[in-house]
């Protein structure tokens, strides 16, 4: 596996692009229950919701701004994209990642504007949805409004990593193994994770210091639990890692 | 060493031509004027964001000697002032407070290095206030693991000052001698007698430090077989640790200080080789490794310990044990190496000196490593510290196929082959014994800058190969 080399084919190493016209990529977060529902993708079209492949977003480019007018969602077809607030002393507190296969946007639902900032972390494409268009089609297939309330769901579950008093060890090994379910659900390799978000995103997000993202990641590699080479780090005892994350976790 | 199956001199004659030293790819003559501190800035900024931060080198230049050897082809000033060894301190400093808040303070120094010039240039209590600096504003660390070296003159410390060296944290001296051999000192201006040398070899041992490296040049002019037997003799009997047999590149027109020389003293090309050999000779016979282009080492060094494991590193500051840090060149000329970026200070005093002064970075030009420079970096030091390429991990860890990627490369490797210089295998690349003192051609078949044109005439700026 290719570690944080330098980009070397714009999007092409966890990229999607095999659908077409009649067919879901193959990361399409909508595409189970659609076909579910009975829908093909020719049949989305004929209902006018129309797909829209955006990008590529470079790293540091934003998707959209906090107070932008909401109009739609998106599924990552690739890359990573960071959330995150400012406060009133302009300091920013990170929300969360979004891997391929994950959709954003989603807690603008029923808000008229983005609550929160979407940013490219490395280069992203996107599949945009109009959101009013997808809301009457979800009234007409209960498996795109049950896909919906799931994916929101599994959004408000992932912001609850950070609402106990947990140790830093503990954040952290939760950390690494949510992703890595949340790779496995996106049919990744959940032994090999990309974090393509810096230190110090990782640990805003987790709110430790950067130095103890680093100081903890070190000690797992040196106990045996993780392989890390720059932006990749391996699993090699995630027994040890669900146990260590089972309190935040929780499952 | 099968001494006959080593030198063949029409193979080393056909393929003695000027080649770099990789101890960068790309090499320095192809950095661009246009990268600057901003472009620094932001790959300093990136290195910090890893998950994992890399450990930071440091390099220190200090361009100052009291007299010029005229086989000399580093950035050195000629001066006896003392003052401007003072006042290039001031600067030091200055360049040293600006540097380090770039880089987080979690992220130990494993390496020192002090090169020139003469280093010793500066006095003890100079170079104290220099480390006392570079100790406060980045962070040294605290494991036995770690280097600390210093370039020195023998003629200009004695064992007092080696003991203040050894006190203030430097651990590891590299001594220059070059040959003991009157004549050849007188023609080339560098008259160091034995017993100053030995004096500063055991004073380095005596005060506590890991390890001494010397050395010596062949090619130089007035060399002959018995005086280079001689000088190897003394030295192999001191017993460094570490030996570097360096081939004097005769290039007059970009160095000034050679014009001194005069090139009918030159031993011609077999003389060359002679030496060489002799001197690879002499060192196998007294238990040295060869480490790989001109460097040797007793089995038990460092080096020596780091090539047998495959482990070895080749950097700016040569052969090393330390991988995966970035380095971060200080003073006039000095190059640097952040994450996926080179960048080199101006090599002009006063270039830099005016940087300093307008309280700016002094990046003189640099270069930001793309996949393909990435990917030939590593296959480059492959060669350059093990003689081999496991194409396999190569292909796993770059994900491309050797072949098709390679193709051009390879087809100049299979004339190497041809000659004995490699073997060429579906799963490896290796050199053979021959090809192990030609590393840097067989290198040179990955570099895809050598055909490429830079702003001034590159090929004469190389020193030959052997």
């Amino acid at each position: 596996m290719t570690t944080g080399l330098p980009e070397r084919d714009a999007g092409k190493r966890i990229l999607a692009d095999d659908g077409d016209a009649l067919h879901f990529c193959s990361t399409c977060a909508f595409s189970a229950a659609c076909l579910d529902s009975g829908y093909d993708k020719s049949r989305l079209h004929d209902l006018h919701v129309l797909v829209e492949h955006v990008g590529p977003f470079r790293e540091g480019q934003h998707i959209f701004r906090e107070g932008d007018e909401f109009n739609w969602i998106a599924g990552i077809r690739a890359g990573t994209v960071k959330t995150y607030v400012t406060d009133l002393a302009g300091r920013e507190q990170v929300l969360g990642f979004f891997l391929p296969g994950e959709v954003i946007g989603l807690n603008a639902i029923s808000r008229s504007r983005y609550p929160c900032n979407a940013v490219a972390l490395d280069t992203v494409l996107l599949c945009r949805f109009s959101f009013p268009k997808m809301a009457t089609l979800a009234t007409q297939m209960p498996g795109l409004q049950q896909q919906l309330f799931r994916l929101l769901s599994e959004d408000i579950g992932k912001a609850s990593l950070l609402a106990g008093d947990f140790a830093a060890d503990e954040r952290m090994a939760a950390f690494l193994v949510g992703l890595a379910r949340r790779c496995a659900a996106r049919g990744l390799s959940q032994t090999r994770l990309r974090l393509p978000m810096a230190r110090t995103d990782i640990a805003n997000y987790l709110r430790l210091a950067a130095e103890t993202v680093s100081r903890i990641l070190r000690r797992f590699q040196e106990d045996g639990i993780v392989r890390v080479e720059r932006r990749d780090v391996e699993i090699l005892d995630r027994a040890w890692l669900e146990d260590i994350a089972r309190n935040v976790l929780r499952n | 060493m099968d001494e006959n199956s080593l030198f063949d001199p029409e193979l080393l004659r056909r393929y003695d031509r000027p080649g770099p030293r990789y101890t960068s790819y790309p090499t320095a003559p192809y950095f661009d004027p246009s990268f600057g501190e901003a472009e620094l800035r932001e790959f300093a900024r990136r290195s910090n964001d890893e998950l994992i931060p890399r450990p930071i080198s440091l390099y220190v230049h200090v361009p100052y000697c009291a007299s010029p050897c005229f086989y000399c082809g580093c950035n050195r000033v000629i001066t006896r002032d003392a003052r401007k060894g003072e006042r290039y301190l001031e600067r030091l400093l200055r360049e040293i407070e600006r540097t380090a808040p770039l880089y987080d303070r979690d992220r130990d120094v494993l390496q020192l290095h002090l090169g020139g010039g003469t280093p010793n240039f500066l006095r003890p209590a100079q170079l104290g206030q220099l480390l006392d600096s570079l100790g406060r504003h980045f962070h040294f660390s605290n494991s036995a693991e770690r280097d600390f070296s210093i370039e020195l003159d023998p003629r200009h410390i004695d064992a007092a000052g080696v003991a203040e060296l050894a006190a203030m944290g430097f651990n590891r001296a590299s001594l220059g001698v070059q040959d003991f051999d009157p004549d050849v000192q007188a023609a080339v201006n560098r008259v160091q007698s034995v017993e100053q040398t030995l004096a500063v070899i055991d004073g380095c041992r005596e005060h506590g430090m890991r390890s001494v490296n010397v050395d010596l040049i062949h090619g130089l002019p007035r060399q002959s077989m018995d005086g280079f037997r001689r000088t190897l003799a003394t030295v192999i009997e001191a017993r460094p640790d570490r030996l570097a047999i360096y081939g004097y590149a005769h290039l007059p027109e970009l160095f000034k200080a050679q014009r001194q020389i005069r090139t009918e003293e030159l031993p011609d090309a077999e003389l060359r080789l002679r030496l060489l050999e002799l001197a690879v000779d002499e060192l196998s016979a007294a238990g040295y490794c060869y480490i790989g282009m001109d460097h040797f080492a007793l089995p038990d060094d460092d080096l020596a310990r780091a090539q047998a494991t495959g482990s070895l590193h080749r950097n700016f500051m040569g052969y090393t044990t330390h991988a995966d840090s970035d380095l971060i060149g200080l003073g006039v000329s000095a190059i640097s190496h952040i994450g996926d970026s080179y960048s080199q200070n101006p090599r002009d005093l006063p270039g830099w000196e005016i940087a300093i002064d307008q309280e700016r970075l002094p990046v003189w030009r640099g270069i930001a490593l793309t996949f393909d420079d990435v990917l030939r970096t590593d296959v480059i030091q492959s060669v350059m510290c093990h003689g081999t390429i496991d194409i396999a991990a190569v292909e796993h860890r770059f994900d491309i196929d050797f072949a098709s990627y390679f193709a051009e490369s390879l087809s100049r490797l299979q004339q190497l082959a041809d000659d004995g210089l490699l073997i060429l295998e579906d799963a490896r690349i290796s050199a053979t014994s021959r090809g192990r003192f030609l590393l840097r051609i067989i290198a040179m078949c990955f570099d895809r800058y050598l055909q490429l044109p830079t702003s001034s005439d590159v090929t004469a700026r190389y020193s030959k190969a052997i």
